[in-house]
């Protein structure tokens, strides 16, 4: 179904929708664009994409498990499991790639363990993406199998048109939000909508084939020399994997607050040295180079071997615009798919 | 003594062991009477803290700490305090940046026999913090916990603690 | 000026294992960093105002390696500043400075254009200009209105203690920081309410921190460890902001200003409002600017038994 939502009108939904529901939205802020959690008076960005991704909806950065508590020293504490609340979230300007990056997460999640908190909070989740008109020189999700109008993930598709939005619901989820009488009747702008989407596929750079990249990554397991050209400039922090939409690794710890303790699931970064030390003190990627190796290859090789074929990358191009010293994803996988000729 | 506000402020001082936590036994064992706002942490030297550690006081919810040392050239291990002031004093320049009044963070040296300074010292600086009244905090809970707990809340009725 | 540096590599680069200094990175507007290993890297070395990283964050982790580092003024203050503290061998360095106009804030260089950065097709510097072609429309941008911050407030343009310098020595002009100026200005609460509202947005990707020439416990950081437990995981301001006290106060008397923490952070918080504000207290209480003097003592590892500008604090 298409819907109309004018440009002067994007506020007013996000507040109608925020009474019922938590909204995430891409929030200008101190020069930086970020997805926040709505509230009235913030200001919504979407002339350019926001530096964090909205993976928060789904998978927030500090996810609080249990709750314990304990009302004096002798008395037996009490156990309780904080599952999130349930509400609807909108996602609201995501862009497609980011609506498609959670997917990544569904075989993790909910394949052959079922985690409760994912679960919710993505039954709960509805991503109203945004179609980019213009890929930047970051972009490449034609590469890893989205497109800048991709509905993979996404519930309602925002076109932008003359005037403001062709809103067209993808989803069943998605066509009830439609319903809101901010909405008004699309017409003859559905044409306009597809002549935009048409227009934004095709001002896409030309494709990277990655389909050997698994095979190839492999190859290169083992090549020390490789992987420390290849990480030399990295710093090994953590704007990469906390920037991305697909990247799903977190940690467990335990917050004690005296007689009250929480335990709690926070976002991980493998490019960590403590992601992989041991107990004993040993440490299997004991190097930056080990690390992006396993940053790379998780990506475009375990991933995909695994999950029939899926890149666990949605070509947002956040690792790449936002490593403070460049580091290229896509460099390094061509690099190993060129390898030796 | 009693302070003028009733409510009692969280006041951590960091004492060294040979003066200051001895300067404030000697005030207890003259029974100088003292305001019971602060609580004491006994470390080996001034120079054993760590600026950190006022820091985490303070960003944790103290509303003022206390470090107190031997007098500068009198630390039991020569030169502890030499270092110290040279932190301590580094620190209590910065706070103003941080948003933290400096005035919350104080730091002195106090003998083992100063037990009347050390009455001194503990009551004029829980007489300013309690003029300063309790401190501003930064948030402790992440913008999606605290929406978490924001969001029923906004809701009304389903809201535990609304009835 | 990149002709006379790449000749000094190429002359230097049989007895090192590598140089590090730029080429062009993904785009027009990004250079990055680049390890010459050989000649026939050097055609891709490049300098001028994207050259912004402060390559010396490489060399800690190159320890007992012959190396050879490319570095503006600011950037030769972190060598001599990781030499005096013995966490480099300064005989293992070999210092290519220049003396540098100065390089380019990306977050002011994107207010200054008429769309984002990730829109640029082509980019041109005519000496102190910028010409760009950004999402269709032609743009023309001066270096001095999208200087980086710590190049206006700059007093070492030259670079320090170097072993080959290259190009025009420049006079400093240094000139107040309009936005540290904005914030000194602000009243105590409305400080507090800035961090707790800008730390609400960092992800602790501790990007500044790995950025940091002059941070060098990487991988044993006190904010990851579990025992002592300095940092809780959750991203809270508070927790946050904790960070950046860590990040601070081990960097007093140490920080060299390069501000590759505040260049670094993908949600761009302005970390050396932090940073300026201590070194102002280092600078006059001891009189120090970190990374100046070789063979220097850092002020937090000495002390002087009568201190010239500490009272005694008497009460």
């Amino acid at each position: 179904m298409d819907r109309f939502l004018a440009a002067s009108q994007l506020t007013a939904l996000a507040d109608d929708l925020a009474q019922t529901g938590p909204v995430l939205a891409p929030i200008a802020e101190g020069g930086s664009v970020v997805f926040r959690w709505y509230r009235p008076g913030m200001r919504i960005e979407l002339s350019r994409m926001a530096s964090t991704s909205p993976k928060a909806a789904t998978f927030p950065q500090t996810e609080p498990l249990l709750a314990v508590r304990r009302e004096g020293e002798a008395k037996t504490p009490t156990v309780e499991a904080t599952l999130p609340p349930r509400s609807r979230t909108v996602v609201l300007g995501c862009r497609p790639c980011g609506a498609r990056g959670k997917e990544i997460f569904g075989p993790v999640f909910l394949g052959g363990v079922h985690d409760p908190y994912f679960a919710r909070r993505r039954e709960d989740a509805l991503f109203m993406a945004v179609v980019c008109t213009r890929p930047e020189t970051t972009c490449f999700c034609t590469s890893v199998g989205g497109g800048p109008a991709d509905t993979v993930g996404v519930d309602v598709l925002l076109i932008p048109v003359e005037g403001g939005f062709v809103a067209r619901s993808v989803t069943a989820a998605g066509e009830k939000v439609l319903a809101h009488a901010l909405f008004a009747e699309a017409g003859a702008r559905s044409a306009e909508a597809d002549a935009v989407i048409a227009k934004a596929n095709a001002a896409m750079p030309p494709q990277d084939d990655f389909r050997t990249a698994p095979e190839k990554l492999l190859a290169r397991f083992d090549d020390k020399d490789f992987w420390e050209r290849q990480s030399a400039k990295c710093i090994s922090c953590g704007a990469c994997t906390y920037m991305c939409p697909t990247c799903y690794c977190f940690n467990i710890t335990d917050d004690d607050l005296g007689l009250e303790s929480r335990r709690i699931r926070t976002w991980d970064n493998c490019m960590s040295y403590l992601f992989t030390l041991e107990g004993s003190g040993h440490n299997p990627r004991p190097t930056k180079a080990h690390r992006l190796k396993n940053r790379v290859s998780h990506k475009f090789s375990y991933y995909p071997t695994i999950h029939s074929g899926t890149i666990a990358c949605c070509g947002c191009g956040r690792c790449i615009k936002h490593c403070p010293v460049g580091v290229d994803i896509r460099a390094i996988v061509r690099a190993a798919q060129e390898y030796g000729g | 003594m009693s302070a003028s506000d009733s409510r009692e402020l969280r006041i951590v001082g960091f004492l060294c062991n040979w003066c200051s936590y001895g300067g404030a036994d000697t005030a207890g064992v003259a029974r100088f009477a003292q305001p019971t706002d602060l609580r004491i942490i006994r470390v080996p030297c001034s120079g054993r803290i760590d600026p950190l550690f006022i820091v985490r006081a303070l960003v944790n919810g103290a509303d003022g700490v206390l470090v107190s040392g031997c007098h500068p050239r009198d630390c039991h291990y020569a030169e502890g305090n030499f270092y110290a002031r040279r932190r301590l004093e580094t620190l209590k320049r910065f706070l103003d940046a941080t948003g933290i009044d400096p005035a919350r963070f104080e730091y002195t040296w106090v003998s083992a026999s100063e037990g009347q300074r050390w009455q001194h010292v503990v009551t004029e600086f829980t007489r300013r913090i309690h003029a300063l009244g309790p401190a501003p905090l930064l948030r402790h809970v992440s913008d999606g916990a605290w929406f978490d707990a924001a969001a029923p809340a906004a809701a009304g009725p389903a809201c535990p603690c609304h009835g | 000026m990149v002709e006379a540096l790449k000749t000094a590599i190429a002359e230097r680069l049989a007895d090192l294992e590598m140089v590090i200094g730029w080429e062009m990175g993904f785009d027009a507007l990004h250079a990055t960093p680049l390890f010459i290993r050989e000649e026939g890297d050097l055609h891709r070395l490049t300098l001028g105002p994207l050259a912004v990283h402060n390559l010396a964050t490489y060399l800690p982790g190159l320890k007992g390696k012959k190396v050879g580092v490319v570095v503006k003024g600011c950037d030769s203050r972190s060598v001599i500043q990781l030499a005096n503290e013995g966490l480099i061998k300064r005989e293992d360095i070999t210092v290519f400075g220049l003396c540098c106009d100065g390089v380019i804030s990306h977050r002011k260089l994107r207010e200054a254009l008429p769309a984002d950065l990730g829109f640029v097709e082509q980019a041109t510097w005519h000496s102190d200009r910028l010409q760009a072609v950004v999402a269709g429309h032609a743009v023309e941008v001066r270096l001095q209105d999208i200087l980086a911050d710590k190049c206006i407030s700059c007093r070492y343009p030259n670079a320090l203690a170097a072993d080959v310098l290259v190009g025009a020595a420049r006079t400093p002009a240094p000139q107040p920081v309009p936005c540290q100026d904005a914030f000194d200005a602000l009243p105590q609460a409305e400080k507090l309410a800035f961090w707790e509202a800008t730390m609400a947005r960092c992800i602790r990707c501790y990007a500044c921190r790995n950025a940091c020439p002059l941070c060098v416990c990487r991988d044993h950081c006190i904010a990851t460890t579990r025992d002592p437990l300095w940092l809780g995981q959750e991203n809270s301001p508070a927790e946050n902001f904790m960070f950046q006290m860590i990040h601070v106060l081990h960097l007093a008397g140490r920080c060299t200003e390069c501000g590759e923490c505040e260049r670094s952070c993908p949600v761009d918080i302005p970390l050396l409002l932090l940073r300026r504000s201590m070194n102002r207290v280092t600078e006059e209480l001891f009189d120090y600017q970190a990374g100046t003097t070789p063979g220097q003592t850092p002020p937090l590892l000495t002390f002087q038994v009568e201190e010239a500008r500490i009272n005694e604090r008497g009460w």
